[in-house]
């Protein structure tokens, strides 16, 4: 049994395997789905609260993961900023794998897929993938970050 | 993961999938492999009970003669996806018999896996290749 505490070294292997044997479309499409089956806990709250509801989403994941990230929420955008991601501390932890290279992407893919049909602009900056470090800012679609008036980062 | 395993059997077959589960054994059970290359069973002991502890499974491990036997009476993996009502691969198991005879291939072990995925149980054993 490959344990639960092994998952995101598994997950890591999985994606550089499909993208080196599949190719990047595939891979993409293989986060959609896991979106798709599994973020359902992020959909019913993004459905029934907006923005509010990633605040909550996220205050229980991260709470739980115990990452090092500070969140904020206003009547039109929603920000998080990972300082240090748990999982890529994972990775970093086991110095005998290769992480695969664009690992930091697979939650680019999974949140837009998520949150945009709500009518919100999702976006993320992965500013430093070997240390986990990154920022998701989600906008209503009528606020000035969505309409290209003010700049994500 | 096992999500994972059933994209790629579905869309690729069941040797693409072992050959990812090949891999995933060579590359992130690398200091396992090792470790039993140079300690033997009690490696694969110590790994199991440390995983299995930590999982909080139901599980036995013994030594009968110059075999390790693991019994997992409750899977942990199993009941967890079970519980959430998630969609569990339809050869998640073999996941398990495909992992660990890679690490013993690779270390000079031998290994059988019978499980019962329906309900989450398995008996593993691992002994020393003859002449290894």
């Amino acid at each position: 049994m490959i344990s639960c505490t092994e998952f995101i070294i598994a997950y890591s292997e999985l994606f550089a395997f499909i993208e080196e044997r599949h190719g990047t479309e595939t891979l993409d499409r293989f986060w959609e789905e896991l979106a798709d089956e599994f973020l359902f806990n992020l959909r019913d709250l993004v459905a029934a609260k907006g923005l509010l509801g990633m605040h909550e989403y996220w205050t229980h994941t991260l709470t739980e993961e115990g990452a090092d990230q500070t969140m904020t929420v206003t009547d039109d955008e929603f920000r998080l900023e990972i300082h240090q991601c748990p999982s890529v501390a994972i990775l970093r932890r086991n110095p005998h794998i290769t992480p695969y290279r664009d690992y930091c992407r697979h939650c680019t893919v999974l949140y837009k897929r998520v949150i945009e049909p709500f009518g919100f602009k999702c976006e993320m900056s992965i500013h430093d993938p070997a240390r986990g470090r990154c920022t998701l800012r989600v906008a209503t679609r009528s606020s000035d970050v969505a309409q290209g008036r003010v700049p994500l980062d | 993961m096992s999500f994972g395993l059933g994209f790629l059997e579905r869309n690729f077959g069941p040797d693409e999938m072992e050959e990812y589960l090949r891999r995933l054994a060579r590359n992130a059970y690398a200091p396992l492999i090792e470790s039993l290359r140079i300690r033997g069973l009690p490696a694969l002991r110590d790994h199991w009970n440390n995983i299995m502890s930590l999982e909080d499974a139901d599980f036995s491990l013994r030594f009968t003669d110059d075999v390790l036997v693991l019994e997992v009476r409750r899977c942990p993996a199993i009941h967890h996806m079970k519980e959430r009502g998630y969609r569990i691969a339809e050869r998640f198991c073999e996941s398990t018999r495909i992992v660990n005879d890679e690490i013993c291939r690779l270390a000079g072990y031998s290994c059988s896996t019978e499980y019962d995925q329906a309900n989450g149980r398995c008996i593993q054993r691992f002994r020393r290749e003859a002449g290894a």
